[in-house]
């Protein structure tokens, strides 16, 4: 229940002098937090397209791991996986010397999973005539895939990757958890000095939000672009 | 320029084509007639490679592939290369412009000079009356010029043999005249071509020779004089007259 307009601690909610304070840190901390998101991004756009290329493929030995990593993937939280390969791998020898190449590692093989789903989606949205005209120019099945589909099923899939590419931003607050100092660890660490920390995870979520504005911002962009083709009547 | 032997084709428990021979000579324009779900279009689709027969032999120009249902893989290209193929549905790149879909093959697949494409690609494009519109996307043309457009894409390649499969079938009354006009042309300039169509006065004006095809045979061929206006199988008759009622 709301007592009061007048009665409401503001300051607990958010202190904005003590925000403003901690920005350099909280900055930091930030820089982090893109180079993982931004790395992560990469990668597992790359390694999306890899299974989804083979998740189409009408060979088993292609479609089957592909459908089980998929599976797999989007079937563990995220947050376990990371854990798990920061500290489960050393056991069987494997060790991350730096837990932000972990962080990167796990969030690019987990989100790879989504933007497969996506990517394949979106090819098998372009219609099969565009593959038939294409080969009957004789194009190959890389050229076709290149020139042909992907430039089209981009379009299609571009809402549904910057969905994921802000998840991704969001998911990177999960490597807080092996010790990553990224944007809310840092918010985290000045809470626990300063016991404001309502203060201090506003602060993170309104840095975050930001970043998303801007990544908002360059998806309309991309969508303008990559439909400048289509004739609206 | 064309020859089939034997051609038997079948999609899983169907048999499409039982055995179909026939052959096309240099420069000779056949039309291809029949009752829907007679084959036609699978015919066509085989001479281009994108259905692969399960046995006979196919021989352009030269180049020979016999099929066996044993084999998978085959040389596919080298039927390719002498075959142009126009769809029903165009299938222009819609994210390319007039100009960048007549170019993109010879360019990616030929690895040709662009300049001397571009060239080429406008005398194309000014021959089927579309010069004008070599910047536009195919979104912006109406289906007449789209095909028009798609005409010359194959062209670009030069290739032996024009394949066209119903290439007016989804096209506007009005818009009709506009492409067979095109391929009347082309049939002038003497290039081997084999339409599938259901346009008889256009047949009887271009082909040289007509091909009446029903359950995946070919039940009468000859002059089309001969087959579109006396024909001797029932089946003929029966089909022909099917399109003057309606
Ligand atoms: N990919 C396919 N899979 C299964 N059956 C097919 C396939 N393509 C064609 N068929 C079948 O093969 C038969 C011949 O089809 P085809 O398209 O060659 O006929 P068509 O003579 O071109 O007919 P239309 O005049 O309607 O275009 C039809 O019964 C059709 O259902
Ligand atoms: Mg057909």
């Amino acid at each position: 229940m709301i007592e009061g307009f007048d009665n409401i601690q503001w300051h607990y909610l958010f202190n904005p002098e003590l925000a403003y304070d901690s920005l350099p840190l909280l900055l930091e901390g930030l820089q982090i937090t893109i180079i993982i998101a931004f790395s992560s991004m990469f990668f597992s756009l790359i390694l999306g397209l890899v299974v989804a290329i083979m998740r189409m493929s009408r060979f088993k030995i292609f479609d089957l791991p592909a459908r089980l990593y998929i599976s797999f993937m989007r079937g563990t939280p995220l947050l376990v996986f990371i854990f798990i390969l920061y500290y489960g791998l050393p056991v069987i020898g494997i060790q991350f010397t730096n837990p932000i190449v972990a962080g990167i590692v796990g969030m690019s093989l987990n989100f790879a999973a989504y933007n497969a789903e996506v990517i394949r989606s979106a090819i098998s949205s372009v219609s099969r005539g565009q593959w038939e005209a294409a080969q009957s120019l004789q194009m190959s099945y890389i050229q076709i895939l290149r020139r042909i589909i992907l430039p089209q099923a981009t379009r299609i899939a571009l809402p549904p990757i910057f969905n994921i590419f802000m998840d991704i931003v969001k998911g990177t607050s999960l490597a807080s958890v092996i010790t990553v100092h990224e944007l809310l660890y840092s918010a985290r660490i000045v809470a626990g000095r300063t016991y404001e920390s309502m203060t201090m995870y506003v602060a993170a979520a309104l840095i975050y939000w930001a970043v998303c504005i801007i990544i908002g911002f360059f998806q309309q962009r991309l969508e303008k672009r990559y439909s400048r083709y289509l004739y609206t009547r | 320029m064309i020859k089939l032997e034997a051609i038997e084709k079948s999609f899983a428990d169907t048999t499409v084509l039982t055995g179909i021979d026939f052959e096309v000579d240099k420069g000779e324009v056949v039309c291809l007639i029949g009752p829907s779900g007679s084959g036609k279009t699978t015919l066509l689709r085989c001479l281009n490679g994108l259905e692969i027969p399960e046995s006979g032999r196919i021989t352009i120009n030269g180049d020979s592939i016999a099929f066996s249902h044993k084999q998978k893989k085959y040389p596919i290209n080298n039927l390719r290369r002498h075959t142009g193929m126009v769809f029903q549905g165009f299938h222009l790149f819609p994210h390319k412009t007039v100009l960048e879909n007549l170019i993109e093959a010879p360019l990616i697949v030929k690895k040709q000079k662009r300049a001397p494409l571009v060239k080429q690609a406008e005398e194309l494009l000014n021959k089927v009356g579309l010069l004008e519109h070599r910047n536009k996307y195919p979104d912006q043309l109406s289906g007449g010029q789209m095909q028009r457009a798609a005409i010359a894409r194959a062209l670009m390649m030069e290739p032996d043999v024009m394949l066209f499969d119903e290439p007016t079938s989804a096209l506007d009354p009005q818009l009709v005249r506009e492409v067979l006009k095109v391929i009347e042309t082309l049939a002038k300039e003497g290039q081997t071509m084999v339409i599938v169509t259901h346009e008889m006065h256009f047949a009887k004006k271009v082909a040289d020779r007509v091909l009446f095809m029903d359950h995946g045979v070919i039940i009468e061929e000859g002059p089309a004089e001969n087959i579109l206006v006396n024909p001797e199988k029932e089946a003929t008759q029966d089909f022909l007259q099917l399109l003057v009622d309606e």
